[in-house]
């Protein structure tokens, strides 16, 4: 069965980049939001396997789906993807439950090497 | 005036490269400066080169400024100018920011300092990402006189018509010290910027 992903960045160009860096022989369906607020609303509706989320959007940012995720376990598995990379911004993330950090733009085999550590892949 | 405007794609894809570089650029100060840079969505318009001194005027009226202009040109006709404008209190905080004594280093070598850190972190990280070569030219401090100013923004304008501008904000929490980044990529250089995002776009 194929496992369910979601794809939250409010840019289209960096949605299509995180979604062809999956791994291809990684069985997938996936579906995106374009801000925190509408992937909040979906994995309230949904059952997601994986998040990847970026930090600096609209409406809601990725800091604040992190904190109602930490209140509401809505997802198990977050992969933050952002541009900010400083070293406090990645602590806040992994406070917040986030399981990996990673740089954008997505190197594909960082995220392969994410995903088998966790046993995702 | 050129008929030239971005398309949505486009604009998308550029904000998305300038999130990224901007990125860059903010972990190396807060890495230098040992703080926290607060990151905002870049700004990005076409501007015509008669409203710029006017656009500035604007953003800027009330402050005395300083800014550090320095140019870059790259493959395939990119180019343009990278401008850090600091306001004149918070040029005078630098100096404590990076621990140096008064008197130590002058307020020039200061916002250069800076402006190296900011200014080629983020083109080469833009460079990275269009898989250009950038070359720059050496940064010119302008001060804060307003004569001086308003002279450099004619002559950064005598070129060309149009300008693509992104506004970019960096805000050190820690030390209440902010500074502002604009790219200015003008004339032709905007069609060539819209080639490598076409090519971009086509790869997704």
């Amino acid at each position: 069965m194929s496992i369910p992903v979601l794809i939250c960045d409010d840019s289209t160009l960096a949605r299509k980049q995180v979604k062809k860096s999956l791994p291809a022989d990684w069985d997938v369906t996936t579906q995106f939001a374009t801000n925190g607020r509408e992937a909040v609303d979906i994995l309230r509706q949904e059952k997601f396997a994986v998040l990847f989320l970026d930090l600096t959007m609209p409406e809601l940012d990725g800091i604040g789906v992190l904190e109602i995720n930490k209140a509401e376990k809505l997802v198990d598995f977050v992969i933050v993807v952002s541009a900010d990379i400083q070293p406090e911004m990645q602590q806040k993330v992994t406070e917040l439950g986030a399981l990996a950090f990673i740089q954008k733009p997505v190197n594909t085999n960082k995220l392969s090497e994410i995903l088998q550590q966790y046993g995702l892949l | 005036m050129n008929e030239i405007a971005l398309s949505e794609e486009q604009r998308d894809c550029l904000q998305e490269l300038i999130n990224v570089a901007m990125g860059r650029a903010s972990d190396k100060l807060a890495r230098y400066l040992d703080t926290f840079v607060h990151l905002q969505v870049p700004h990005i318009d076409l501007i015509a080169s008669e409203s710029l001194p006017s656009s500035f005027a604007e953003s800027y009226a009330d402050d005395g400024v300083s800014l550090v202009s320095q140019g870059f040109y790259g493959e395939d006709g990119i180019l343009g100018e990278a401008l850090l404008i600091y306001r004149s209190n918070d040029a005078q905080g630098i100096a404590e920011i990076l621990g140096y004594e008064p008197d130590d280093v002058s307020e020039v070598e200061q916002l250069t300092d800076i402006s190296s850190i900011l200014t080629t972190t983020f083109l080469n990280g833009l460079a990275e990402q269009i898989e250009n070569q950038l070359a720059y030219s050496a940064p010119r401090v302008v001060s804060a006189l307003e004569t001086a100013l308003e002279s450099h923004l004619h002559q950064l304008s005598f070129n060309w018509d149009l300008a693509l501008k992104v506004d970019i904000s960096y805000q050190v929490t820690d030390y209440s010290f902010n500074c502002d980044m604009i790219l200015l990529i003008p004339g032709e250089a905007i069609q060539n910027i819209q080639k490598v995002l076409d090519r971009i776009l086509n790869e997704f």
